[in-house]
């Protein structure tokens, strides 16, 4: 069971806007560590909705979610606050960087919260993920003044700062080109198999998911095929 | 220095909207530095106030006061244990004199608190001179203890104070005085207490207050002259008078005093019942003014506030998505409100100071009053430090608090 990343055990969660409605039915997935794992299925089916459960955002839900072996329902704001800050890396669909700081401290901001390198540390570690992704000469531009697919390149950079455990996508390569999809798609799949880091990615990109170890797909608001080999 | 992230945060976030920062501070800045000036003025004008009392009071006076008549005499008369009933009971003239006066004084001595005592003569007489005469009181002092209680010296017009002690039959008149009767320095006056004979007097000099209806009435003689006009013995005193090195004592010294000698001691509390007033109404209305600066420039803090955390919700969100808890969120917005207090509190106390600086320049020239009265005095500043830093705690943690509830989902969710 020590193998297990993340665990949820009959997640349902209802809209009650504008009448009450199930997004979510009876979700009961695992993934291992290390894994990459796809989400794929149509617009609207829940995916958004199923990853900000998973990242203990969203609390407003029934049923169990488990993360690292330790039950994460029900814990209080602040010890989940502190689990997202050193074990759940997120990239948000629409990237969200903070406009009036540099995009160097955009990405160290998460690893200055969590003050386990000292700040010189942590501006170096930066520097480093900006690179990997080739976006280290905008380091000290604001956020504000980057293009989409560059903005998604940093928000991705920051979701790794702390190296958390797991780290969650919700269409991390929708604003990129194939070449920059590529770049990403190569990164994620080394952070799995060389770094034992678990990823769960929601995509449309047929490629990018038939490339992943595992694809789960879902229709609404249930898993139709939890991707097995 | 290492500073935290979430000051970091939040200094970006004044930095990055300057001109509300600036004005916010300006806010509490302008609040500040009208405590300070105000609290000046009013300390200014009380301690002018009570300076210039404390030039024709002494803080405690000591006198026989006439009582009430009660049946003290009744009972030693009729020893049996009767009811006595006394109808209409009316107040009993007392000796005026003080019972051996310079025992009394002994003993106050002994009080460490008391720095100056002096026995006095007070009677009412009539002035004459020529035809004209007029009502007025003479004190009969000891004139270098009376100088250095009151500063007689500071108010002489004409003629040396001394000569009280030199001129026999001397006489130091009000300014007053000396218009209605036209005296000069070295002219003789006639001089009559109640029930004593005429004496004439001369006059060795001439003095002027700020209150016109003492330079109008009294006059300064030497004690034994007054006693002499009386046809009272050297023991004859009336008033003893005492300043303490604190006057703000005056009032628990005075109740003891009672206590110990039995006659009347009136502090000077009790002697300027409407200059307290005056000092109470003048904190009233100065409160009231400060209250409302502060609540102005607490609200300017509180509008910047909530219009960032209205502008800056998504980023808000972002930073609990990424592991803030709720309580870095409200250290973030509570700093900013701490910075713009600091900020504005810094230039507050400095304009403040310079406000009241160049306030106390203003000639204004009524009576002896030359200068608007300013006090600088440094807990105000310490004060208005600490009310400021505590109006900008009050009105940023609101905000803060808001910030801190924003749910990350709803909002990334969009
Ligand atoms: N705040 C909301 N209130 C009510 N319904 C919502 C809300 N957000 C999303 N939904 C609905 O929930 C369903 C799932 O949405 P979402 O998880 O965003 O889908 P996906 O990410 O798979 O496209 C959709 O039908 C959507 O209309
Ligand atoms: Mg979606």
């Amino acid at each position: 069971m020590e193998n297990i990343a993340l665990k949820t055990t009959n997640i349902t969660k209802y809209f009650h806007d504008p009448v009450t409605i199930p997004v979510l039915k009876n979700i009961n997935l695992e993934v291992k560590k290390g894994e990459f794992v796809s989400i794929v299925g149509k617009s609207g089916c829940g995916k958004s909705t199923l990853l900000y459960v998973l990242s203990t955002m969203d609390r407003d839900y029934e049923g169990v979610l488990e993360i690292n072996g330790v039950q994460a329902t029900g814990q209080s704001l602040n010890s989940l606050a502190a689990i997202r800050n050193e074990s759940i890396g997120f990239v948000f669909q629409f990237h969200y960087l903070l406009p009036d700081f540099s995009c160097l401290k955009n990405v160290m901001i998460p690893a200055l919260k969590l003050g386990k390198f000292s700040p010189k540390e942590v501006e170096a570690r930066a520097y480093e993920k900006l690179k990997m992704f080739g976006v280290e000469e905008l380091a000290l531009k604001k956020a504000n003044k980057l293009s989409g697919g560059q903005q998604q390149r940093v928000a991705i950079a920051r979701a790794l700062i702390n190296d958390p455990a797991i780290i969650m996508g919700d269409e991390p390569t929708g604003n990129l080109d194939s070449k920059n999809t590529g770049i990403v798609f190569d990164l994620f799949q080394k952070l799995s198999h060389e770094y034992g880091q678990t990823l769960i990615t929601v995509t449309h990109d047929e490629d990018f998911a038939k490339r992943s170890d595992r694809i789960v797909e879902m229709a609404d608001g249930e898993i139709t095929n939890h991707g097995h080999r | 220095m290492k500073i935290s992230v979430n000051t970091e945060i939040a200094l970006t976030y004044l930095s990055s909207r300057k001109k509300q920062t600036v004005v916010a501070a300006m806010g509490v800045m302008f609040g500040i530095s009208m405590f300070i000036f105000m609290q000046s003025l009013m300390k200014g004008t009380n301690d002018y106030f009570e300076k210039s009392s404390f030039s024709t009071t002494a803080h405690i006076r000591l006198y026989s006061e006439n009582k009430v008549a009660d049946a003290h005499m009744l009972n030693s008369y009729l020893k049996d244990n009767s009811t006595k009933i006394l109808t209409n009971p009316k107040q009993l003239q007392q000796s005026l004199g003080l019972t051996n006066p310079y025992g009394i004084i002994q003993n106050i001595r002994k009080n460490p608190q008391v720095v100056a005592v002096t026995p006095q003569v007070t009677t009412n007489v009539i002035y004459a001179s020529g035809s004209v005469n007029i009502n007025g009181t003479v004190a009969g002092v000891n004139i270098d203890e009376e100088d250095k209680m009151f500063d007689v010296q500071g108010n002489m017009k004409e003629g040396d104070l001394h000569d009280l002690n030199r001129v026999n039959n001397g006489l130091l008149i009000g300014k007053g005085i000396a218009d209605k009767l036209s005296l000069h320095v070295g002219d003789n006056i006639t001089v009559r207490a109640g029930s004593g004979s005429p004496m004439i007097m001369r006059v060795i000099g001439i003095y002027a207050t700020t209150i016109k209806q003492i330079d109008e009435t009294k006059s300064y003689a030497n004690i034994v002259q007054a006693q002499n006009l009386l046809g009272k013995d050297r023991s004859y005193v009336t008033d003893i008078k005492i300043n303490l090195a604190d006057y703000n004592n005056a009032p628990k010294v005075a109740r003891d005093m009672e206590t110990i000698t039995g006659y009347k001691a009136e502090d000077w509390v009790q002697s300027n019942e409407q200059l307290k007033a005056a000092f109470k109404i003048r904190a009233i209305i100065l409160n009231s003014v400060i209250g409302v600066i502060l609540l102005v420039a607490g609200f300017g803090i509180y509008n910047i506030l909530n219009m960032t955390i209205y502008e800056k919700i998504k980023e808000i969100a972002i930073l609990k998505a990424t592991g803030f808890p709720g309580n870095s969120v409200i250290s973030i917005f509570l700093q900013q409100a701490v910075y713009i207090g600091l900020m504005g509190g810094v230039i507050g106390v400095i304009v403040g100071f310079l406000i009241t600086f160049m306030v106390s320049k203003i000639y204004i020239g009524a009576g002896t009053l030359k200068y608007l009265p300013m006090s600088f005095y440094i807990p105000h500043y310490i004060e208005a430090v600490c009310f400021g830093i505590l109006t900008t705690i009050a009105a940023g943690f609101f905000p803060a608090r808001k910030a801190s509830k924003v749910d990350p989902v709803t909002i990334i969710r969009g």
